[in-house]
């Protein structure tokens, strides 16, 4: 490095003494002093050029010219803060946008369990779909003691539990694992112990819970002797054996548990025992590989584990089907969609860094071109082409780097929002910002920089000059030709116009799942929810405590009608249940007619909850155990089981084989999502079906806070160890079925509006740069007489081919898009006159906007200021 | 710098500098611009090399250690650098030499075959 350092000095030096000495010659040789200079300077070349040479043999000049370059770069923006500072917010969105979208993918579909070898840890997952995603326990106890193929199998449900500590009871969410579950998972306790298989040998074996850290942490202040003390689960008390570490929050990445407790205490604690049915799943598993074994090998003995599980239990497993899938989002049953749709949001997000690229090329495009003398010039005295170029890559480069750490700020603190924001517990949007968002937002910078930076390649390729200097401003021909930035403007309100039109879909999408029937009134219903069963209620004395509530909820002032159920539809945990025709005999699963909603519902529910009684009575408390099965079905359930919508009197059979009889007919509605397909529903009476699940459902003008205080006070006076799961207006409680909706609408409203931005801005620039590019020329026809009409076509007749041709071109793109956007959003349809409207007349509000400065100043041109002037 | 004068000169193959200024500083240590002036001297200015190119190639022969640099003065009693051919540079000199003859006879044969014959 010295030596290089110590020859590179006296470079210069060197040089000037060479020119000396051949100056001297040259005189020697009887050259005037000025000439013999002249002719030495001219033998030796280009001076500079042989210097970068020369420095070029020692090191990649490059890096020097770089820091030159970005030197340059910085130097020119500084001159230029407007530029500046439009370039690097326009592309700062952009990138933004993307990181953002890059953050929560990571978050919820690449990031992998906080545990030893993540690898290793998989759920089971039902091949038919037909089955749901639960297994009954039985069926994973077989895997678990069949398999030659797992270290662990375990199997966990998620579960509501009420939680008394501290003089207090919570409604808190925990897991209810098998004996192998934390084996599945190799971790270590923060403190105490971890359940183990002896814990969960048989029911009652230990009543004891382990913590989740944010349970430990906020419910007990990070109590740090915790293991030992004694709480009450559903009433029934269970010693902490310990704390999991901190990022241990089981496997599915929208739930963040408080409490784990063994699986063989469930009959005890739900007051129902499913431990050995295997009629209906209630269980999630989770197994860990053994070391050396391939999925392949795993799904193959799974299979022979199915085969056998069949033969032994031909009448209940007729459908068992098992197979692997990643762990995180409930199996491929949520995570499909959720995938779907982060893949659908990226796309958007990328197209809205290109309508980024595209503006900011066009905006370098037309700053190069006004640069062309310089450029012209500087080529002219030697500079190399691939220099200047670079010149401008640089500077394309230091703006992108700007706006990528604009960008990261941006992404931070949105991330940081949304995995701070609690809904209902215990969903959660763990999505911290990670570190290797940088580097994302890095890769991301360059690469729009690369893309923008290029634009003016052709034009500094192109560039001859001779003709530049020569032809002077060379203002003719930029009104002429078809350049490259035009051919940008077009590409960017097309893809803007993709953008717009999928916030408009989702915008759309929206307000139908808003609109949509779902069959009952949200509107001025409160409804009051809580598991009797937390309480330490069985099924038949939660009867009687319902029965109590009902009459003296009745007596509240103001109310309209008043009714409940186990559930309520669209509650996010209505179960489903098999029903088949009167006829059938062999109660097979394939024997089957449908497998329907069941809500288990009072006298006065429908009044109270606003579903029409079509056909037929209401269920009443006649309808008890003791007499005849009675339900109330839907309008799609008679059609499909009956073939007709006349079908009160007729008959059906339940999952039992009992013969029920349809009393009434209601209308149809949505009952477990929001975008589901019509489908048949059943409403069994509540006495006939008791359970402890209750929903209170009442009906009253008065105000919803109010009635739902107050309903919280009855149950309360009836016994206060009971806690609430949810109490409110039950609009409210429905936020979370239109979530997605909301969340799509919210992130695609954000991309159109970056669109509409950038297409403002990209329409804005270049129609203000067409105008005072041409102003003279415009002057001049307006002088000779041209009326106002001839000077908008002339100034900016081509613009507005450019405008309506991307319009064009992106509402074709972007309804294709939507069609994609319509698997996602419910009530999203492509072919919707609304969002077609919508979508021009916004895209003509821009153009108008957008042109409306330039068209001023075209039109308000005074030919004699201007030509006087120039 | 497209005179006509400029066009006449052959200009010189790529590598061929090297060669040259190795051949040059054979006779002893030389300073930057009576290189050139060697170069154009011996070729009886046929070979005019733009005297710039000279400097990026002396850079690189001392970069791959053929030659080494030392100050000293000029005929004027000016400070300047001498080039030296190094125990390295000499070697490579021998070789390169060599590898010109074999390409500069084989060139000549197959433009003047004729000739070739009639001389041996």
């Amino acid at each position: 490095m010295s030596r290089r350092k110590h020859i590179l000095e006296n470079l210069d030096q060197d040089i000037r003494e060479h020119i000396e000495a051949e100056t001297q010659d040259n005189i020697a040789r009887g050259m005037s002093p000025e000439d013999a200079h002249y002719a030495a300077v001219k033998k030796f070349g280009n001076v500079t050029r042989v210097k970068e040479e020369t420095r070029e043999v020692w090191i990649s000049v490059w890096l020097e010219q770089l820091v030159q370059d970005v030197r340059f770069a910085l130097r020119t923006l500084r001159k230029n803060p407007g530029f500046a500072l439009t370039a690097i917010f326009t592309l700062a969105l952009g990138i933004a946008a993307n990181v953002i979208v890059f953050g929560v993918l990571q978050a919820l579909v690449l990031r992998s369990l906080d545990v030893p070898h993540p690898e290793r840890v998989m759920t089971l997952e039902p091949t038919n779909k037909d089955r749901g995603i639960f297994f009954a326990y039985p069926e994973v106890r077989d895997v678990r003691d069949m398999n030659s193929v797992f270290a662990a199998v375990a199997a966990d449900a998620v579960r509501n539990f009420g939680l008394e500590a501290n003089g207090t009871t919570r409604n808190i969410w925990g897991y209810e694992v098998s004996g192998q579950y934390f084996e599945v998972f190799g971790i270590r306790p923060l403190l105490g112990r971890l359940l183990e298989p002896a814990d969960d040998d048989h029911p009652g074996a230990s009543e004891v819970a382990v913590l989740s850290w944010p349970a430990w942490n906020s419910l007990f202040n990070a109590d740090p002797d915790i293991v030992g003390k004694n709480v009450r689960v559903n009433k029934h008390t269970y010693t902490i054996v310990g704390v999991t570490p901190r990022g241990f929050y089981g496997t599915e990445k929208f739930l963040q548990p408080d409490i784990f407790v063994p699986m063989q205490n469930e009959a005890e604690l739900e007051g129902i025992d499913w431990l050995e049915s295997r009629k209906d799943g209630y269980v999630l598993s989770v197994v860990r590989l053994k070391d050396g074994v391939t999925l392949a090998q795993a799904n193959g003995d799974l299979k022979t584990i199915v085969a056998r599980v069949i033969r032994q239990n031909p009448k209940e497993e007729q459908t068992l089907s098992v197979k692997l899938a990643q762990p995180g989002l409930m199996g491929d049953f949520m995570g499909a969609p959720v995938r779907a749709f982060l893949i659908a949001v990226m796309a958007l997000a990328g197209i809205v860094l290109l309508a980024a690229c595209a503006n900011l090329g066009s905006l370098f495009a037309a700053r190069t071109a006004d640069r062309a003398k310089e450029i012209a010039i500087r080529l002219a005295i030697g500079s190399s082409r691939w220099r200047i170029l670079r010149q401008i890559i640089s500077e394309a480069f230091v703006i992108s780097i700007l706006a990528s750490a604009c960008a990261c700020e941006f992404a931070w603190i949105a991330l940081t929002n949304l995995s701070n924001w609690r809904g209902r517990a215990p969903v959660v949007f763990a999505v911290q910002p990670q570190p290797s968002l940088l580097l994302a937002s890095f890769v991301i910078a360059i690469f729009a920089g690369t893309i923008f930076g290029i634009m003016p390649l052709r034009q500094i390729f192109k560039a001859d000059p001779n003709d530049v200097i020569k032809g002077g401003s060379g203002q003719s021909s930029a009104g002429r030709r078809w350049a490259l930035r035009d051919v940008l403007l077009a590409a960017q309100i097309a893809l803007c116009c993709i953008t717009v039109t999928a916030a408009f879909v989702a915008l759309r999408g929206l307000h139908k799942s808003l609109n949509a029937d779902i069959g009952f009134k949200p509107q001025n219903a409160v409804v009051t929810k809580f598991d009797l069963s937390l309480a330490g209620y069985s099924k038949d004395s939660a009867e009687h405590f319902q029965r109590q509530l009902l009459e003296r909820a009745a007596q509240l002032p103001g109310v309209e009608a008043v009714g409940y159920a186990n559930t309520t539809p669209l509650g996010m945990d209505a179960s489903t249940e098999v029903f088949f025709s009167r006829e059938v005999t062999d109660l097979r699963r394939t024997n089957e007619a449908f497998v329907a909603p069941f809500f288990c519902v009072s006298p006065g529910y429908f009044n109270a909850a606003g579903t029409p009684l079509l056909e037929g009575r209401d269920v009443n408390f006649t309808d008890s155990a003791k007499a005849p099965a009675v339900a109330v079905v839907n309008r799609e359930f008679a059609r499909q089981m009956f073939h007709t919508e006349h079908a009160v009197g007729q008959y059906f059979k339940n999952q039992l084989g009992d013969l029920v009889q349809v009393v009434g007919i209601v209308a149809d509605g949505k009952y477990l999502f929001v975008n589901e397909q019509l489908q048949p529903a059943a409403f069994l009476p509540i006495a006939q079906r008791p359970d402890t699940g209750t929903a209170l459902v009442i009906r009253s003008q008065a105000d919803a806070f109010t009635v739902a205080a107050a309903s919280r006070q009855l149950v309360h006076d009836l016994d206060p160890a009971v806690p609430f799961e949810d109490s409110g207006a039950w609009s409210g409680q429905l936020s979370l079925q239109i979530l997605p909706a909301q969340a799509a609408t919210v992130a695609l409203g954000i991309f159109g509006a970056f669109g509409l931005l950038l297409s403002i801005t990209g329409t804005f620039g270049l129609a203000s740069y067409t105008v005072s590019k041409r102003l003279r020329e415009l002057g001049i026809r307006v002088a000779l007489g041209a009326q106002a009409k001839q000077i908008l076509s002339t100034a900016l007749g081509r613009m507005l081919v450019l405008l309506g041709s991307g319009a064009l071109v992106g509402i074709v793109l972007g309804l294709a898009a939507s069609r994609l956007l319509s698997y996602v959003v419910y009530g999203a349809s492509a072919h919707d006159p609304f969002v077609l409207a919508a979508v021009i007349a916004t895209m003509m509000i821009t153009g108008i906007l957008s042109v409306a400065g330039p068209v001023r100043r075209a039109l308000h041109i005074d030919p004699a200021k201007l030509l006087r002037e120039q | 710098m497209s005179t006509k004068e400029q066009r006449e000169r052959i200009e010189l193959l790529q590598g061929t500098l090297d060669l040259l200024i190795l051949r040059t500083l054979l006779r002893g240590p030389v300073h930057g611009h009576a290189i050139a002036k060697a170069i154009e001297f011996n070729s009886d200015e046929v070979l005019q090399v733009e005297q710039g190119s000279l400097y990026p190639a002396l850079h690189r022969l001392i970069k791959r250690g053929w030659i080494s640099v030392e100050e000293g003065t000029s005929e004027n009693n000016r400070r300047a650098k001498f080039y030296k051919l190094t125990a390295k540079g000499r070697r490579q000199l021998a070789v390169e030499t060599g590898k010109w003859d074999k390409l500069a006879g084989a060139i000549a044969r197959i433009l003047r075959p004729a000739e070739q014959e009639g001389e041996s």
